[in-house]
């Protein structure tokens, strides 16, 4: 896993909008603010060009100009470990639309002959079954027929949605998603639900995936990244095909549908939890 | 009855990118909250925002629950979107890297005005003026 510097930097004044104005010219990935001890945390990648020199002489050029009167940098190398760690030993088994039970591995739960459980242990990646999101794409998912397609889980997570198409009779998944955490975690809950016959994650952007087609794809993303992709998520839809959509919020409503209905993609259904939706396309 | 509040967290990260790396996960994990809930609150708020640094504070309760605010981002940031340039000067009295408008800063006040202690745009203007000065950046009499 990928190693960060941390700088803790004390300033006097605590002037933060100055001084972060200034240091995002850095190559950083963010700051933590910390007034109580008028200092900020900066963080960068091991590997980026960021170190005590480049960010003193940054705060020296500040201070020359009278910005800043003193500051004292404290330099650490951190690991990029689970940090979700404290949060999971709460995680309890959830019970998500008629029939999905979503419950970590370290805890029992007493199913019956109906439930379908999913058994997620998150560490770093998205898809609990705790947030709206998961729940409404779930809920979509429940009610359709599964049996004999393939299917495409795209920004896949902890691979919880790949997991429950298999768990519905999908003939084949695969689970896609950049980042490396998702990759090893959604491996680790394929296993734990004895599904690896049925469902492969892959470390890939869509783009990079080679040119299969899918009865039903699955994207729990934001309207940003929906809208970037959709010409390459409507490339490897399948015609007749059915396309489920979340991470949206109300207000994404409108714009997002407008999107998928120049490609002749027909709203079926479309479910709300709180502020976030979930659309269910098809053409 | 209202929620006990635990504690306050204050980051700054790019609008639409946040993920578990630091700063997020440290500050997110020592208080128990679940990471990957809130990047996917933040990620879909500010996905009109991608890449644009956001200041966020968020509310930690007693139950791990939370909520937070975006804030708007830093005067320096803004000058130099609003402008174009990668960089303030590193010799601001000497070399100059380029030049504000009048509306230009008025714009960038009026986005700031939430979060600066300024009476009036009037004053807010001359807030961004002085950090567009200690950048380099001419400001348009």
């Amino acid at each position: 896993m990928e190693q960060y510097n941390q700088f803790e930097i004390i300033l006097k004044p605590y002037n933060v909008d100055l001084v972060s104005g200034v240091l995002w010219e850095l190559e950083i990935s963010g700051i933590t603010e910390n007034e109580d001890k008028n200092s900020i945390m900066v963080y960068s990648k091991l590997n980026s060009n960021v170190n005590s020199y480049s960010v003193k002489t940054l705060l020296d050029s500040m201070r020359v100009q009278n910005l800043i009167e003193s500051f004292e940098i404290i330099e650490t190398s951190i690991e990029n470990k689970n940090w979700n760690e404290e949060w999971e030993k709460k995680f309890s088994p959830v019970r998500i639309g008629k029939n999905f039970i979503v419950k970590p591995s370290f805890k029992d739960y007493q199913s019956t002959s109906d439930d379908i459980v999913i058994t997620i242990d998150p560490k770093m990646s998205f898809g609990t079954g705790e947030h709206e999101t998961t729940q409404l794409i779930l809920e979509a998912i429940e009610k359709i027929n599964f049996k004999g397609f393939r299917v495409l889980d795209v920004g896949t997570g902890t691979a919880i949605l790949a997991i429950a198409a298999a768990k519905l009779g999908a003939s084949s998944v695969t689970g896609i998603d950049n980042d490396e955490w998702c990759k090893l975690n959604g491996e680790e809950n394929v296993e734990l639900n004895g599904v690896k016959s049925i469902v492969e994650i892959k470390l890939c952007e869509l783009h990079q995936l080679d040119n299969s087609q899918f009865d039903i794809i699955l994207a729990n993303i934001n309207k940003h990244i929906l809208i970037e992709i959709s010409d390459l998520i409507f490339s490897r839809l399948k015609k007749p095909g059915i396309l489920i959509l979340s991470g949206l919020l109300i207000s994404d409503q409108e714009g997002i549908l407008k999107h998928y209905e120049a490609y002749s993609l027909n709203k079926i259904d479309i479910l709300q939890k709180n502020e976030w939706i979930a659309m269910v396309l098809s053409q | 009855m209202a929620k006990k509040i635990e504690g306050y967290i204050k980051l700054q990260i790019p609008g639409g990118q946040a993920n578990p790396s630091p700063p997020v996960g440290p500050a997110l994990g020592q208080k128990g909250v679940n990471i990957m809930e809130f990047c996917k609150q933040f990620n879909a708020r500010t996905s009109d925002k991608t890449g644009l640094i956001i200041p966020v504070v968020i509310t930690v309760f007693s139950d791990k629950s939370f909520t937070f605010i975006t804030k708007t981002p830093p005067a320096a940031v803004l000058l130099k979107k609003s402008l174009n340039i990668p960089k303030g000067s590193a010799e601001p009295n000497k070399v100059k890297v380029s030049k504000v408008t009048k509306d230009q800063l008025k714009e960038i006040a009026s986005t700031k005005m939430p979060d600066l202690n300024a009476n009036d745009i009037d004053h807010a203007m001359s807030m961004i003026a002085g950090t567009a000065r200690s950048m380099g950046i001419t400001v348009e009499e």
